[in-house]
């Protein structure tokens, strides 16, 4: 399905997704389309330091309750797979653009 | 601090039960005892409690600093000091000038009782251990 | 994405936690003399909990202490360690409910 031709705006679906990682009360300036992906990237990462980090702390003499690491590991992987099937989205997206006739 | 320190703390519980259980079928096993090895009749004896924080294994340095669960271990083993119950029983081997025997201060029924409420409280242990088993594992589960 | 309602199930389950040390060390100690039953008031910290603070040991009122001082409750302490597990059960069902929606939800477009 063609897109319409119209200026290259952040796709709404992604931007919601993108909103949805955020915590409440971040500001991001709408429209910076490399803003969103460094801060979307950013925020995987955030989560899979902070499960390293309880992991850690429940391997190193228990100072972390179990569920607390494994619940951190499974919010990383979410957030690491929501970032996966955004950049899917983001590069079809871009191909798809790519392949119009201009 | 984690759940698996409750592991110890059930762990030391149970200990601490066995001991007492043991001394009170020692009781039970010696309560018409008239003479042992240092002479005079058999004496009473049981445990005492204490609150104490166990070791674990896996625990770090840190969670010393950061409130140690309380478990328990016996304090002392207290033998019992009264003078012995003394019968008259003129034939009697162990009887003395008078025709008395001393006889151990022990009432089978109380340390019964006791070895009962250890037991219960052994048993109490082990389904602490079993729950806290259950309750990991509900957070391994997690994972799937 | 998981929270608010994962945040506050974790918490709920932090408290459960603490609580069940808690109830095995009150076992554990059920015939320590002078040994007083420990507790956290549940309700109220899980209603202000905040990340992270470990909850206030208080200690259980309403029970009546024998000779040595001791007031232990077993039969208490039993039930609250098979309601404190059902719970903990329960919350955990639940997240894991909610992390296979998510996930669900992510990889619903995946096709499109």
């Amino acid at each position: 399905m063609p897109l319409p031709i119209s200026p290259i705006t952040i796709p709404a679906p992604v931007e919601n997704i993108a909103r949805a990682m955020q915590t409440p009360g971040e500001n991001r300036a709408s429209g910076e389309f490399r803003g969103v992906l460094e801060g979307t990237i950013q925020k995987i990462e955030q989560t899979r330091n902070q499960a390293a980090q309880a992991v850690e702390g429940f391997l190193s003499g228990d100072s972390q309750e179990l569920h607390t690491a494994i619940l951190a590991t499974q919010r990383a992987d979410l957030a690491f797979e929501l970032g996966l099937q955004v950049r899917n989205k983001v590069v079809s997206a871009y191909q798809e653009i790519m392949r119009m006739q201009m | 601090m984690s759940l698996f320190s409750l592991l110890s703390v059930s762990a030391s519980g149970m200990s601490a039960q066995r001991t007492r259980a043991e001394l009170l079928v020692e009781n039970l096993a010696n309560s018409e005892t008239t003479r042992t090895p240092d002479g005079g009749p058999y004496r009473r004896k049981d445990a005492v409690f204490a609150t104490d924080s166990p070791e674990s294994p896996f625990s770090s340095v840190f969670e010393s600093q950061l409130g140690r669960p309380d478990g328990v271990r016996v304090a002392e083993v207290v033998v019992d000091d009264r003078a012995p119950e003394r019968r008259y029983l003129p034939g009697h081997p162990d009887a003395d000038k008078e025709g008395y025997v001393a006889f151990p201060r022990i009432n089978p029924a109380e340390d019964m009782v006791d070895l009962m409420g250890t037991t219960r409280s052994y048993q109490a242990n082990v389904a602490a251990i079993s729950a806290v088993k259950d309750m990991i594992q509900r957070s391994i589960d997690l994972l799937r | 994405m998981l929270d608010p309602l994962a945040g506050r199930l974790e918490q709920y389950m932090d408290l459960l936690s603490a609580r069940q040390k808690l109830v095995a060390s009150n076992i554990a100690n059920a015939d320590t003399p002078g040994y007083k039953t420990k507790d956290i008031d549940f309700q109220n910290e899980f209603l202000n909990a905040a990340a992270q603070i470990a909850p206030h040991t208080v200690e259980a009122r309403g029970l009546a202490a024998r000779n040595d001082g001791n007031n232990v409750s077993i039969d208490r302490e039993a039930r609250l360690l098979a309601e404190n597990d059902l719970r903990f059960n329960i919350a955990t069902n639940l997240l894991r409910g909610q992390i296979r929606t998510v996930r669900e939800a992510i990889n619903e477009g995946k096709g499109a």
